[in-house]
């Protein structure tokens, strides 16, 4: 019935990878609850961001829709959507290629629309899975 | 230095992309893939993230718990109970960035200010040159997103689905842009005034995030750029070290880690400008689903808006108690001379008392005391008037939810 699953994999899993690529604290509370760090000469400010990727929807064409959309943004452009019509869908899509420059064939482009009407789509069972744990 | 910076902040934002694309399945792939001696946290140590409703609460650096939208790039938005003070605190201030390549790092040894284009005299200046070698200025002037309160737009329009916290009120100090202009000696058929800062998109084909202004407005002596927020240096969240600040208007305008400003003899084309954050070309952004208006304009000043912050959206008041509704008005630039609160749906109007006056670009806190005299559900409406006379429209809709000037409600139970 639920065509939403939640996969809490995925938010760990970035984020232990993110800060082992980014040579951080594996801990995502570390970086967080800190201030701002200053080098020794007081004059290099840095933070360390945490990462809430959240739970990814799970729809047709998933993987397309991970390849080609989430490398500028995560998933929570999505999910926090409220339902949409596909022809508003279609237009979404369509800005990301044209105005943003996202490298998407017009074949994939079609099959994330397909993802974003089964996941966020007018016409779409209400989830029934709740928020992550 | 620019451009090191800008490949060093795309390489980050492709390898935090990169990281993501373990994602289905990702926890037994990387098990394979460090060994089981690797620490995982366990699910429920996702413990920053507050489930409450359909609000999720995130802790960023130098932020206090604020309500998740998007967490690449950030979009975060602060609960309404911060609201009951003048100055919002730097920790609560709303963020929103639109590029996942944002900074997080500033060396202010290496970091310029870049001041060109349709000028005689370039220049280039680091943070302490602004702050020793012009007249520092302060002013309280309100920051907002031209999309706050989109979520209430009906029908729903998609785009960042911000409640009432995308703004925040602040002390700003820094330097009048005129002053570096004048200094940088800006040459005849000077139009616009370009503004960049550090954040860069994940890729070479998306737009830099740039905005412009008129070169009259640049130059009028109230834009500035603050080295400064409530007293402190800017979180880096917020724009550190240098933001630009465009008192009364949307803050798109508002570039964070600013670090160019080009004036320009031809008009700036952009994506940003020709075709994000425009409106319906009439008085209240407003147009229909099935007629959308065939002119529009970029956003700019900000309309005149108010909202309840007490009662919150749950709270139940009791009969025979006496209780003060709150909340905060503003508009873009003449200040707020009048609020007035309805209790039965906008039938009968009362003026609420007005808080401290910090200056025409700060929101003003409005009071009003209610003693309800009887059970029942209350439809509660507040109104502002600015002292330029504008007040607010009774329904307003358009494509992107932006600039929204609607009288807004609440109901009420009283028990």
């Amino acid at each position: 019935m639920s065509n939403w699953k939640i996969i809490v994999a995925d938010a760990v899993a970035v984020m232990a990878m993110t800060a082992i690529v980014a040579g951080q604290s594996a801990n995502p509370q570390a970086g967080a609850s800190k201030k701002a760090s200053k080098d020794a000469s007081n004059q290099v400010h840095h933070i360390a961001m945490p990462q809430y990727p959240g739970a990814i929807m799970q729809g047709p064409n998933l993987e397309v829709y991970q390849k080609d959309c989430l490398i500028c943004h995560t998933g929570r452009y999505v999910s926090m959507q409220p339902r949409f019509s596909k022809a508003v869908w279609q237009s979404e899509v369509t800005k990301m290629v044209d105005a943003y420059g996202a490298p998407i064939s017009d074949a994939d482009q079609a099959l994330i629309v397909e993802y974003l009407v089964a996941v966020k789509g007018v016409e779409a069972p209400v989830p029934t899975a709740a928020t992550p744990k | 230095m620019e451009d090191e910076q800008s490949e060093r902040l795309r390489a980050l934002a492709r390898r935090r992309f990169i990281s993501g694309l373990i994602s289905v399945g990702g926890l037994a792939a990387a098990r394979r893939a460090f060994g089981s001696n690797f620490w995982f946290p366990s699910t429920n140590s996702l413990s920053n993230v507050t489930e409450a409703g359909a609000r999720t609460l995130v802790r960023y650096p130098q932020k206090t718990d604020l309500i998740l939208l998007t967490d690449r790039p950030p979009q975060l938005e602060t609960p309404l109970h911060y609201f009951q003070t003048d100055l919002t605190p730097n920790d609560a201030f709303f963020i929103r960035w639109h590029l996942s390549g944002i900074p997080t790092t500033v060396d202010l040894d290496s970091f310029r200010l870049e001041v060109g284009g349709h000028v005689s005299k370039p220049m280039s200046l680091s943070v302490n040159d602004l702050q020793s070698k012009f007249e520092p200025v302060s002013v309280v002037a309100l920051a907002q997103c031209a999309g706050n309160f989109r979520s209430l737009f009906e029908p729903r329009v998609p785009g960042g689905q911000w409640g009432s916290g995308a703004m925040g009120n602040a002390r700003w100090k820094g330097v009048r842009l005129k002053e570096l202009l004048d200094a940088a000696k800006v040459q005849p058929g000077a139009v616009q005034v370009g503004l960049r800062g550090l954040d860069v998109p994940a890729m070479q084909a998306t737009p830099p995030f740039q905005k412009a202004l008129q070169v009259d407005h640049a130059r009028d002596g109230e834009v500035m750029i603050a080295y400064e927020m409530n007293g402190e240096p800017l979180p880096m969240l917020n724009g550190f070290p240098v933001r630009l600040i465009v008192p009364g208007w949307y803050a798109t305008y508002w570039v964070k880690a600013l670090s160019s400003v080009m004036v320009l003899d031809q008009p700036l084309k952009t994506f940003w400008m020709d075709k994000a954050y425009r409106i319906p070309k009439n008085e209240d952004a407003n147009e229909e689903p099935q007629h959308l208006s065939p002119e529009t304009v970029p956003i700019s000043r900000m309309a005149v808006h108010s909202i309840f912050v007490q009662p919150a959206q749950d709270e139940q008041l009791r009969v025979g108690q006496p209780y003060e509704l709150a909340g905060v008005a503003n508009d873009g630039g003449s200040g707020i001379r009048r609020v007035e609160i309805s209790k039965d749906g906008g039938q009968s109007w009362s003026d609420a008392s007005l808080g401290s006056d910090l200056g025409k670009y700060s929101w003003r806190i409005w009071r009003a005391k209610w003693t309800p005299a009887a059970k029942g559900t209350y439809r509660l409406k507040v109104r502002a008037t600015s002292n330029s006379g504008e007040t607010q429209v009774a329904a307003q809709w358009n494509r992107s939810g932006y600039q929204r000037d609607v009288v807004e409600q609440q109901d009420i139970v009283v028990s």
